[in-house]
């Protein structure tokens, strides 16, 4: 960060929220730190299973008929990474600073915002470290789920503690070319990506201490903004648009490949 | 063609750049061609994903005609000038690491018809004044750890 900064961090403890505001929230509060509001620290539990897609990614990475037929909504957010299954047993935080606090390369911000959520999965017992690929690990296993991204001019990164994980599901959402490369994933998956039942509560109350002291800033319990409450109307329909939610166009990669983690993907010939 | 190495980079000294937002602009074209420069696209890191939107868009300076992704960091590509796209460079958006490989040549991004000649006068050019910022922006960024040695 660039020195540390002053004043107040906001923080917001949604509980349990639909999956649609599981998203719209923190991208609310983006939009709100963009235009002024205080450097904010947030959480939240889905209280159904759902699927998110980064950005970037072609909808058509995702099986969809399964989906629907699991009644997953799916859901478009505006920061990076792949398409993910998301349900109670992942307690969502996100950090969210404005982008003139921050300073480096994209990289290192990642790195110093994820830093103190290490330092909150070690308080709660868990030895967590930030591994080379910018990874919230246990062992070689990833335990954390995150990305990042400017909303506004606001940098939010966002992770989760996974309290416990639905492997199946989690493959089952891809689409494959065959079911070779399902059980692949699936295989590497159970080996790569690990839940790490500590309990939220404490989770969070260390979490905001460590933010706290690593961004100095004094946390304060908080509320949306009217204007981001407002923001939060245009966000909720904008995530329902089918037309948002079908992404960039453009022809499918060459080769079909899926990552279970940084540094360990599925790879096949179309 | 004009480059020249400044420490550790090459750098064209013969086009305007938006040092902030790590673009290069080839004045001399119409309509003007538009890039990231090298120490863009160091500190960017690896992209892996480059979206442009399409022909057609008419933006003002420093609005999002795109958005890029590395290290699942998305963030915006702006125009350093007010003006319509005329053309996206779709072989970035099927590759997006020939931005890094091949900045000023491959890689470029987009093409833009401008709208405003004052902008355009009041961008980073001239071999001097773009050799001497680059050196401050790449001391600035050694000091401040963005860049490793």
């Amino acid at each position: 960060m660039r020195g540390l900064m002053t004043g107040p961090m906001r923080v917001i403890d949604f509980g349990e929220v639909s999956p649609l505001r599981s998203q719209t929230l923190w991208h609310a509060i983006g939009y709100g730190v963009s235009d002024g509001s205080p450097p904010t620290l947030s959480f939240m539990r889905p209280s159904h299973p759902y699927v998110s897609i980064g950005l970037h990614r072609r909808l058509d990475e995702l099986d969809l008929q399964w989906c629907k037929s699991a009644g997953l909504p799916i859901y478009r957010r505006m920061v990076g990474g792949g398409p993910v299954y998301l349900d109670g047993g992942q307690y969502f935080f996100q950090i969210t600073v404005p982008d003139s606090m921050t300073r480096g390369t994209r990289s290192q911000t990642i790195r110093t915002l994820l830093g103190p959520a290490v330092d909150a999965f070690r308080s709660v017992g868990v030895h967590a470290h930030l591994d080379e690929h910018s990874e919230i690990s246990l062992g070689e296993a990833k335990i954390c789920g995150h990305a990042a991204g400017l909303i506004g001019s606001a940098v939010v990164v966002v992770g989760n503690l996974i309290t416990s994980f639905d492997h199946e599901a989690a493959a089952r959402i891809i689409a494959t070319p065959s079911g070779r490369e399902a059980d692949d994933y699936l295989r590497l998956m159970k080996r790569y990506v690990m839940a790490t039942p500590a309990d939220p509560g404490h989770f969070r109350r260390a979490a905001v201490e460590r933010y706290a002291a690593a961004l100095g800033l004094k946390p304060e319990p908080g509320v949306m903004t009217e204007q981001e409450l407002a923001q939060l109307d245009d966000l909720d329909a904008q995530f329902q648009d089918p037309k948002w939610l079908a992404g960039p166009p453009g022809p499918p990669a060459a080769e079909w490949e899926v990552k279970v983690r940084a540094g360990v993907v599925v790879v096949a010939a179309r | 063609m004009s480059e020249t190495k400044i420490l550790g980079f090459t750098i064209r000294t013969d086009l305007a750049y938006d040092l902030d937002h790590h673009l290069w602009i080839d004045a001399g074209s119409v309509p003007v061609r538009v890039g990231m420069d090298p120490l863009g696209v160091e500190t960017a890191g690896t992209l892996s994903q480059l979206l442009l939107r399409p022909p057609g868009v008419e933006a003002s300076q420093g609005d999002a005609v795109g958005s890029l992704e590395a290290e699942k960091f998305v963030g915006p590509v702006v125009t350093p000038l007010s003006g319509l796209v005329t053309t996206v460079n779709e072989k970035v958006m099927a590759d997006p690491g020939l931005v890094g490989r091949d900045p000023y040549g491959e890689g470029w991004l987009y093409e833009l018809r401008p709208t405003r000649p004052d902008e355009l006068a009041r961008l980073l050019s001239g071999e001097p004044a773009v050799v001497a910022a680059f050196e401050e922006r790449i001391r600035r960024y050694r000091l401040e750890g963005v860049l490793a040695e």
